[in-house]
């Protein structure tokens, strides 16, 4: 299976000129445009939209569907929090490895901030309510906690055990990505941060400061999946998906043994690592998109994908390892904090940054001699979906 | 079309009165005023929040073809039902008594409770749980929802409750929010009002030990 089309908007804070469906309609002429095909030639489409609150529109996926001119073929929306844009990519895949169908459109699309919150003249805390809907209603969501917190718990679990990530490793984190989003033109946040200016920002939920969390953004990424025999057909510059794996831990994070780790992660990962025939990511990967929505996870990632051993995440950060010269550079796209986070769109835009590589086409940020890269895609409360993805180009 | 006075409350409710001379017409009338009365009323928000965002396009400044943004709120009311775990939130509510749910096989000790062991399918039987506790994790929250964003900072927790197997999301309350850390004993404290929901209780630290 392969990937034979990309294309993604810009994330933005605000898209005010354009709806929902008018955002996914630009990502799709863009991944069809790069593909050389037309939306007769796509046989089925996989909708990935997170929030319904966003859209102000339940069922949003069939609107969508409508307005890009797919009337007729089948659609199917899915919707796992963060995690929506690897979950899309996950059906997309099973959808043509079943042999059901040649060509699957999978399109990510998020419009968070038309919730608005009159009364303090502000989108986030009302965008933050609409979320809070996706926690427990009966006994998480009245207690005021948000995303943030529920992950700002899991990283003072973690440093409880293992004294690690340190409020500085976690600026070097944000540093880092917010750097290279100033090298990725559809990046939202690109910045040329100190650790000083991530460690004196505002405080939002401790240990995060505001340099500490990725944006809320609106955007649309889509890619075309092919069978190989289609692939070859379209393109001569297919990116093979060799491995995926997935995983859904308790969603109530109250019944796992513990909350300094993230199994939904190390599970997906480690199916995807078997799948693709990986033994030591580290040494074989030449990328990796992780989903940086807090830096502090970012860490706890590196060691839930196995690219260190437990506890080990902030020495990865601080010695380099995942700069862009460093051996296995982390989020070259800026990732959630310096590109953005567009729910839905996430964990396809990470997608496509890792297919540039592969082709050969990142331009000023391209990783020399990308052969194979990680996609991660997480979400729910505490991490409770993870999609991981192996992309690997021809040899 | 000419201006108006305040056409106030006490106006019969169908037909707007005939404009008073007597009032006092020291200002114009807002030729916007139908149009802020109609979402004010339909959507709660008050005129004066209205008018900070939507004052310049009700004045014809915006471009004909910008962007035009309008208000909306999505809404449903209920009456729902807790189901098999409604004895835990009577128990909350009449005699403040935290209840745990234990599966026979197992033993395992929920909380939040559950009714059905989702390990060992049976049913669990209620137990009763001192309120006492110990903090796994707990944070300080500086920003938060809508529904939240007055009450900051405010500490939500992870407690696991002694004689129990999971954790419970809750809230902590002390004078001096900055010493809350994990490892605290904990003690469940009752609302002088409840209302059976989760916020009947939240957390005080144990004074003198465990
Ligand atoms: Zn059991």
């Amino acid at each position: 299976m392969a990937i034979v089309g990309v294309g993604t908007t810009k994330f933005k804070a605000r898209w005010i000129d354009k709806t929902y469906y008018e955002l996914a309609y630009d990502a799709a002429k863009l991944a069809l445009s790069d593909a050389r095909i037309g939306r007769e030639d796509i046989d089925a489409c996989v909708y990935g939209i997170y929030n319904d609150f966003f859209q102000r529109q339940y069922q949003p996926d069939a609107f969508v569907h409508d307005y890009i001119g797919m009337g007729l073929k089948p659609g199917v929306r899915v919707n796992t929090g963060g995690a929506t844009g690897g979950s899309a990519l996950r059906m997309g895949f099973s959808e043509v490895a079943s042999g059901l169908y040649d060509t699957v459109l999978v399109l990510g699309v998020e419009k968070c901030n038309d919730c608005f919150n009159y009364e303090v003249h502000q989108h986030s805390p009302e965008v933050l309510r609409a979320i809070l809907y996706t926690a427990d209603m009966t006994y998480d969501n009245p207690a005021g906690r948000t995303a943030a917190s529920g992950f700002a718990l899991a990283v003072i679990a973690h440093i409880e055990k293992f004294g690690t990530p340190t409020e500085r490793q976690m600026a070097l984190v944000s540093v880092k990505n917010h750097r290279n989003a100033t090298r990725n033109p559809v990046a939202q946040s690109p910045k040329l941060l100190t650790v000083e200016d991530v460690l004196s920002s505002r405080k939002i939920v401790d240990p995060f400061k505001f340099y500490d969390n990725c944006l809320y953004s609106e955007g649309a990424s889509a890619v075309i999946l092919a069978s190989e025999e289609k692939a070859r057909e379209i393109t001569d510059c297919p990116i093979w998906i060799t491995g995926l794996g997935a995983s859904l831990d308790w969603v109530l994070p109250q019944n796992r043994p513990n909350i300094y780790e993230f199994q939904s992660s190390q599970i997906a990962a480690r199916k995807a690592y078997e799948m693709a025939g990986i033994k030591d990511p580290l040494q074989e990967l030449d990328l990796a998109e992780i989903h940086d929505a807090f830096t502090g996870t970012e860490i706890m990632a590196y060691e839930d994908c196995f690219f260190c051993p437990p506890g080990e995440g902030g020495r990865l950060i601080e010695e380099g390892v995942v700069e862009p010269e460093g051996k296995l550079p982390v989020n070259l796209s800026g990732g959630l904090l310096g590109c953005g986070h567009a729910v839905g769109a996430t964990g396809i835009m990470q997608t496509i940054e890792v297919v540039l590589h592969l082709r050969g086409q990142a331009e000023n940020r391209q990783r020399k001699n990308a052969r194979v890269g990680l996609v991660q895609s997480i979400g729910g409360t505490l991490c409770s979906w993870t999609v991981c993805l192996i992309l690997k180009r021809e040899e | 079309m000419p201006p108006k006075t305040h056409a106030r409350r006490q106006a019969p409710p169908r037909k707007a009165p005939a404009r008073r001379t007597s009032a006092p017409a020291r200002k114009r009338t807002d030729p916007h005023r139908e149009w802020y009365k109609f979402f004010s009323e339909k959507y709660q928000i008050p005129v004066e929040q209205l008018k900070k965002e939507f004052q310049d396009e009700l004045d014809g400044k915006n471009p004909v073809d910008a962007p035009l943004e309008i208000p909306d709120r999505m809404e449903v009311f209920f009456k729902y039902s807790y189901g098999k775990q409604s004895r835990f939130f009577r128990e909350l509510r009449m005699h403040q008594q935290i209840l745990g749910s234990k599966c026979p096989q197992c033993r395992r000790v929920y909380l939040p409770p559950r009714a059905d062991c989702s390990l060992c399918y049976q049913p669990t039987s209620w137990v009763k749980l001192s309120g006492k506790g110990t903090v796994i994790a707990c944070t300080i929250q500086h920003f938060s929802t809508s529904a939240f964003i007055k009450k900051v900072p405010f500490i939500c927790a992870y407690i696991r409750l002694d004689g129990t197997d999971s954790l419970l999301m809750t809230n902590m309350e002390m004078d001096d929010p900055s010493r809350a850390r994990p490892g605290m004993r904990v003690k469940a404290e009752f609302r002088k009002n409840r209302y059976g929901i989760i916020t009947d209780f939240y957390f005080r630290p144990l004074t003198g030990g465990s």
